[in-house]
């Protein structure tokens, strides 16, 4: 059983609005591993992690949790596999109104009866994996964005879950605290024996933790693959992406019409009324 | 934690100030009497007319008030107004039987009230006797009905 | 011919999908008190209560009694210089305690607090929600509903009525220092007045209903708007006006009906 896949995304839709998100993407996230999820800004990553948490709805396909289908599951039964997952977000979400310690405290004590002295060794031992037990006074507001991260971190494993899902860890941050989450998800996908999901354009960071990768563009997944293999990948999306190059099948240029037309031609009709 | 204690004690001196309110509200404002019914003995008298004599209006005995008019409901053997009063349980035994109820009015526009003055009868009322002897409300119309219809015969 | 004829369409249809906007919220307002308000409090859904009344209910007290008071004191200025023309100064005591229960405190006090307590709390609601921590509590299984929505909901319920009652006491206070303590009404005049005229059930009761009525539709009002708003920093701005905006509508509204149906024979 530890051999079958983790989470297991078939044949999804979802649009809003009128815009199309996803289009029939199909993924199997492995146990243990770290499965990375990337793609160009704009095409719902973040919306494929509020989907795999069912906080959204799809509107075709199913994506199935250790065998659960998440949006078939009660309101209930969602709150109940919720516990076995953590999530981090872009902006670390920490609940403005509790101190640094009553913020890693907060899923411990609304989840289990543990007494003030188990959840006050709990809340440290995670403050210190994450490097701030000193700051465990501090309120939110006081922390740098790094620093937020990190404990929105700790909060997030506090009750030991099974799956982790990362949303854009590493954006807007220094390098050196860049480093030191690289080095904390590494540690602690090992430590825990954790699945984790990172959503990310990152590309260097990523690719140096991720076990399998991903790659979404225009609402289908275009490759995946380990590391090596998709850094070798000839398909002219794939390389753009992992490499970087400013122009290519995703263009540079909002899609408009003829340059000199535009600029030397009449002006276009403008519209009346 | 000491903070939320000190919030806690605010919210708890809060509503209490709420419960203490509403208590001044009822009983300043709207004269709400807490003396319990039993200290109290009942009086019943028919007018023929209560102009707008309200429930809950005074009655009053020498211009101190000693009670208050329960109820007004129509007497439909004899068609005209029974009203019920509450008074002072002190006054039981002692008010002479041929004691006289009027409807009275406080200045020119006020409220209307009752007015006791006792007689000369050495029987009393007891609990749930009536009045005989009441004086009805004066109606602004009726005296200048009959005000014209003396100066027209004349 | 043609321009006008689409233009005329696409208004009609511009409203007709707007009347529909309106039921689709209204629906969705409902489900979301429905959700909100059931469910009994834990030991731990008395403690955020607590701390929401603090922030809710003791934090408007200042400006509440405050206003109470310059109420009640312009009542009773504005009430004896009309009363005195019919030589029934007397009857001051009613009339400042009647307006003051029955319509002044119930509606004034509500729109005190939608413009103190809604606006800060469609604020704080959507700030939460701006920032991904009602998400983030979702995700961590607790329902944003019962622990952000709910004692916030509960809070503005209780406090409203007896902040109104404290503006009818201060108010009634204010009457008296103006019309006995400077205009010369006497004192017994104005108690007694009052007393004679002020039926516990009739205005006091009535007041606390309409209070209460006010206070649920402030505060659902305020709690909605901040959990449905668009999460960025001018999607809060728009929400905390329309808070104060929609509340004030609605408790003029309803103060007329509610007022119809009290004391006109309704």
């Amino acid at each position: 059983m530890t051999d079958a896949p983790f989470i297991e995304i078939e044949d999804l839709y979802f649009s809003r609005g009128d815009h199309e998100i996803f289009r029939g993407v199909n993924m199997t996230i492995p146990r243990g591993k770290v499965t990375a999820i990337m793609g160009p800004s704009g095409t719902g990553k973040t919306t494929l992690l509020k989907l795999i948490g069912g906080q959204l709805t799809p509107e075709s396909g199913r994506i199935l949790i250790d065998g659960q289908d998440v949006h078939r599951l009660s309101r209930k039964a969602l709150f109940t596999l919720r516990k076995r997952m953590g999530m981090l977000f872009q902006s670390g979400a920490l609940f403005s109104d509790l101190d640094v310690f009553e913020n890693v405290a907060f899923p411990l004590r609304v989840h289990t009866d543990l007494p003030d002295t188990m959840v006050r060794d709990l809340v440290l031992l995670k403050l210190q994996a994450v490097g701030l037990r000193g700051a465990r006074y501090l309120t939110p507001a006081e922390l740098s964005g790094g620093m937020a991260r990190r404990v929105a971190l700790a909060r997030a494993v506090a009750l030991d879950p099974e799956l982790i899902l990362y949303d854009e860890p590493f954006v807007g941050q220094d390098p050196i605290s860049m480093g030191v989450l690289v080095q904390l998800i590494k540690r602690l996908n090992q430590a825990l024996q954790l699945t984790s999901v990172v959503v990310s354009h990152d590309i260097k960071e990523t690719l140096s933790i991720a076990d399998y990768l991903y790659l979404i563009a225009d609402g289908q997944v275009v490759a995946h693959g380990t590391p090596q293999t998709l850094d070798a990948n000839q398909d002219p999306r794939v390389s753009q992406f992992i490499h970087g190059e400013p122009d290519g099948p995703v263009p540079f240029h909002y899609p408009a019409e003829a340059f000199y037309r535009d600029i030397l031609g009449d002006p276009p009709a403008t519209k009346i009324g | 934690m000491k903070r939320s204690k000190t919030m806690e004690f605010g919210v708890g001196l809060f509503m209490v100030a709420g419960i203490l309110g509403l208590v001044f509200l009822g009983l300043r404002v709207s004269g709400l009497t807490l003396s319990a019914p039993t200290q109290s003995f009942k009086l019943e008298a028919n007018f023929a007319n209560i102009g707008s004599l309200k429930p809950r209006a005074r009655v009053t005995m020498a211009g101190v008030t000693v009670g208050r008019v329960e109820a007004i409901e129509l007497d439909t053997q004899w068609f005209d107004a029974r009203v019920v009063l509450i008074l002072n349980s002190e006054l039981e035994g002692q008010l002479s039987k041929d004691s006289i109820a009027s409807i009275l009015t406080a200045g020119l526009l006020g409220e209307q009230y009752i007015g006791l003055s006792v007689g000369g009868d050495p029987e009393v009322l007891e609990n749930g006797d009536t009045i005989r002897d009441t004086q009805s409300a004066l109606v602004l119309e009726e005296l200048i009905q009959q005000f014209v219809s003396n100066m027209a015969s004349n | 011919m043609q321009s006008k004829f689409s233009n005329s369409t696409a208004r009609i249809t511009q409203l007709g999908r707007r009347g529909c906007d309106l039921m689709e919220a209204l629906g969705r307002a409902g489900v979301f008190l429905f959700q909100s308000a059931i469910g009994v409090p834990s030991r731990e859904g008395w403690r955020l209560w607590l701390h929401q009344m603090h922030f809710v209910g003791v934090l408007s007290i200042a400006i509440v009694l405050v206003s109470g008071l310059f109420i009640g004191m312009v009542l009773a200025l504005q009430g004896y210089t009309i009363l005195v023309d019919f030589g029934a100064e007397q009857a001051l005591g009613q009339m400042v305690a009647l307006s003051l229960l029955r319509e002044l405190a119930p509606v004034v006090a509500a729109l005190l607090f939608a413009g103190r307590a809604g606006s800060a709390l469609t604020a704080e609601i959507g700030l939460m929600k701006a920032t991904e921590q009602l998400t983030s509590m979702e995700m961590i299984g607790v329902d944003p509903l019962r622990r952000v929505v709910a004692p916030r909901l509960w809070a503005g319920f209780v406090s409203l009525p007896i902040l109104t009652v404290g503006f009818s006491v201060v108010g009634i206070w204010g009457g008296y220092l103006v019309g006995v303590e400077w205009l010369g009404v006497f004192e017994g005049s104005y108690w007694s007045n009052m007393q004679a005229s002020v039926t516990f059930i009739n205005d006091i009761g009535n007041g606390m209903i309409k209070s209460a009525v006010f206070a649920l539709v402030v505060t659902w009002i305020a709690v909605f708007q901040g959990y449905d708003l668009v999460p960025t920093s001018e999607g809060i701005s728009r929400a905390t006006t329309r808070t104060v905006v929609y509340s004030s509508l609605a408790v003029l509204g309803l103060d007329f009906v509610l007022t119809a149906i009290m004391f006109g024979g309704l």
